[in-house]
């Protein structure tokens, strides 16, 4: 079993990063996104789809998270 | 009900004369969407809007007029009025009305001059009124130059050096000054008064004191703004008595132009008249009838097309449509039952459905709340939820937020059932007594029980702890997303034979609904085999199955979507794993409520907390604790509308909806009049 402490570090290095790098590509798309809503606020719903796209990667980060408290 | 309303495409003709009967029995009928002329036609040219057009434009143009003069508001109006009234009173009453409108804000804007006039004249002469000097001595000099202006500091000893032959008067406060020169040494003594900052206030005209002018001046605006009183008076009383009658006239009147302007989106030649339409095939025998009972021969309705669900221009093997040649788009009437209306704004707000696709309202009433319920799933959130829809429902007039009541009080009955069976647990704390933590057991002292026995069935009442049984609910979750998504295969299954025939359907959907039952049967294995640790050989039935499934899955989207499918493989592992959010917002939720329970209840009992009566506490802690309780589950509650709300949401547009929906349909909007303001009634009852 390896040290329990080096497990927690890495992940909460997997959420953190990860929440980091969604949250820097949704500001991008959500930025944009508003933009076009203040065109045509009938983009709503495409605007929401593409600012929630990067979610994922903070999603992958979080199983990774997981997979290796399970493994604690 | 789950495809849009057939529609029949039919042409309405008939002679010219008819053509205001013809509006008008289609206004009353509600059932035809009018397609614009497009002045292509040879022979036809755009109709010219009827006669009352003009005058009632003219009129409605005074009455918005004096709408905005009086600032009516919808609040203002009180009751409805009948359109024969409205005509009986429109021409006297618009008239009388605008002169005596006109009149009361003409002298009210009069009386704001003269006020704004004065109260700068008062301003100016106050300034004077601090210097020993009346008004007539500033002027008619002619050997002397008079400077009179504000400034900074005492200029006396600059402007005595620059200038010797002056005086120099200072205000009390000494910031106003008035200075008298010989004319010959005036430019000197401005240069020395710039020093001090001197910006110039001209004296006014007139004999007597300054005093004496101020005095007459307040006794002067006194009056006025009595008078100003009055004329605001007048024009709220003119508001009172006359609001509802503008209102209404202006709705009166929008819909006589509405309606008179019709022909401008109908082709008519010198004689007849021929108008394009969609209607609800069901609602086809009710308009011939009523065409051909009010209108007789002089108006004949031919139906063209019952438009079937078939894209007329068929498919091409890459996937994508041909360009079809301008084919005006079907309308889109969708038919949802009471509770499935209430989520339409929902779907509406991604895109309005095509005609020849379901419309995807009616799944997402059913897993929408089921995805929030099982992201909240405590009975102690969920019975809030309900009661807050259920106060919105009857409260909430606006769509957003009928449609935000809606999701909660559907979402806190999912919440509440999964809060009692699945999870057993009230603000993060279960029910029956647990190895490790905190109960509502051991809190109250009473013993719960850990399953409800009715009728001999044992229906257990917490099966999964959301912090305890990661691993199981993760799984849960990702299954839940496998089912979603096979649904929403099936959908776009059905989406793309009804417009493409069955074989694009194969070729397109099965594909991927083998790929996904392929890819399960994997996740079975692997699951066996890396995280049960089980021994199992790779000729086992799951994996020779998945293998072949896969193979033919992709072989077929290969065939029907090009390279392209290839790449969307990872894409449908991300969709999947994308559910897991299920599970985490639900565990992110307890982790919150653990720590804010665990926060108030050492506050209460001290560290042992969980041995009860070992630290009473006193009434301090008490009430602090059951504030740390309260506030720590309200925000909560409120970050549950946001997270699990959107993420439901989410888990809808993107996820779902991407294996079946196209969207970007137009909305059925039949010739009709709204009226809210007016009943219809010919002639006068009071």
């Amino acid at each position: 079993m390896a040290d329990a402490g080096l497990i927690a570090l890495s992940a909460g290095i997997a959420v953190g990063i990860t929440g980091m790098a969604s949250a820097w590509a949704e500001k991008e798309i959500g930025s944009a996104a508003i933009g076009a809503m203040a065109e045509n606020e009938k983009l709503f719903g495409k605007g929401l789809i593409l600012t929630v796209i990067p979610e994922t990667i903070v999603i992958f980060g979080m199983v990774v998270a997981i997979l290796l408290w399970l493994n604690m | 009900m789950l495809l849009p309303k057939q529609m029949t495409r039919v042409l309405i003709v008939g002679s010219r004369n008819a053509l205001k009967d013809t509006i008008e029995v289609l206004y009353q009928l509600e059932a035809a969407h009018l397609i614009d002329f497009s002045a292509e036609e040879e022979g036809f040219s755009l109709g010219a809007p009827l006669p009352e057009s003009s005058v009632a434009s003219q009129r409605l143009l005074k009455l918005r007029s004096l709408e905005k003069d009086m600032g009516i508001d919808d609040e203002d109006v009180s009751g409805q009025m009948e359109t024969g009234q409205i005509e009986m009173d429109l021409a006297s009453t618009i008239d009388g009305l605008e002169a005596e409108i006109t009149g009361a804000i003409e002298s009210k804007n009069k009386i704001n001059l003269r006020i704004n006039e004065l109260e700068a004249d008062k301003a100016v002469l106050q300034s004077f009124q601090a210097l020993p000097l009346d008004l007539e001595l500033y002027h008619d000099y002619d050997s002397l130059k008079v400077f009179t202006g504000k400034v900074r500091g005492d200029p006396s000893a600059l402007v005595k050096a620059a200038a010797p032959q002056s005086e120099v008067f200072l205000s009390g406060n000494g910031d106003f000054a008035a200075v008298f020169v010989n004319t010959a040494q005036a430019d000197e003594a401005q240069k020395a008064l710039v020093q001090v900052g001197y910006t110039e206030v001209p004296a006014p005209a007139g004999p007597g004191s300054p005093q004496k002018h101020v005095a007459k001046i307040d006794e002067e605006l006194e009056a006025l703004r009595s008078s100003m009183k009055e004329a605001v008076d007048k024009l709220d009383e003119l508001k009172d008595k006359h609001s509802t009658f503008v209102k209404a006239a202006d709705e009166h009147l929008s819909i006589i132009v509405e309606k008179a302007e019709t022909p401008l989106r109908i082709g008519t030649t010198e004689y007849t008249f021929a108008m394009d339409a969609w209607v609800p095939t069901s609602e086809m025998p009710k308009v011939e009838k009523a065409i051909a009972e009010k209108l007789g021969n002089r108006a004949h309705l031919e139906s063209l097309e019952v438009m079937s669900r078939m894209e007329p221009h068929g498919h091409d093997e890459e996937g994508e449509e041909h360009a079809p040649a301008k084919v005006e788009e079907i309308p889109v009437k969708l038919e949802n039952g009471k509770t499935a209306k209430k989520f339409e704004f929902m779907s509406g707000m991604l895109s309005t459905p095509k005609y020849r696709e379901i419309d995807p309202t009616s799944a997402m009433m059913i897993t929408l709340p089921i995805f929030f319920g099982l992201m909240v799933g405590d009975i102690g959130y969920g019975i809030p939820f309900m009661l807050l829809g259920l106060i919105g429902l009857k409260k909430c007039v606006s769509d957003e937020w009928k449609t935000i009541s809606t999701l909660l009080f559907f979402g806190g009955i999912w919440a509440t059932v999964f809060g009692v069976f699945l999870f057993g647990e009230a603000y993060g704390i279960h029910f029956a007594e647990q190895a490790h933590d905190l109960s509502w057991s051991s809190l109250l002292g009473v013993q719960l029980p850990h399953e409800l026995v009715l009728g001999g069935f044992e229906i257990p009442l917490g099966i999964y702890s959301k912090l305890h049984s990661v691993k199981q609910i993760l799984y849960m979750s990702v299954w839940i997303g496998i089912a979603h998504l096979f649904i929403g295969f099936c959908i776009g299954f059905y989406n793309k034979s009804i417009r493409y025939g069955m074989k694009h359907a194969i070729i397109e959907k099965i594909s991927w609904l083998m790929i996904l039952v392929g890819g399960a049967l994997l996740l079975l294995f692997v699951v066996d085999f890396m995280i049960l640790g089980k021994d199992v050989a790779l000729t086992d039935i799951r994996m020779l199955v998945a293998a072949v499934l896969l193979v033919i899955g992709i072989g077929m989207a290969y065939k029907g979507e090009g390279s392209g499918a290839i790449l969307e493989l990872p894409g449908l592992m991300g969709n999947i794993i994308s559910y897991t959010r299920l599970a985490a917002i639900g565990m992110s939720k307890a982790g919150l409520a653990l720590a804010f329970n665990t926060i108030a209840f050492e506050v209460m009992w001290g560290h042992d907390f969980h041995v009860l009566g070992s630290n009473s506490g006193d009434i301090v802690m008490l009430i602090a604790a059951l504030g740390i309780f309260l506030v720590g589950h309200l925000t909560i509650f409120i970050l549950a509308i946001i997270s699990a709300g959107l993420h439901s949401l989410r888990l809808h547009y993107v996820e779902f909806f991407m294996k079946f929906y196209e969207g970007g349909g137009v909305e059925f909007k039949p010739l009709k009049v709204i009226r809210k303001y007016t009943i219809e009634k010919n002639g006068v009852s009071e």
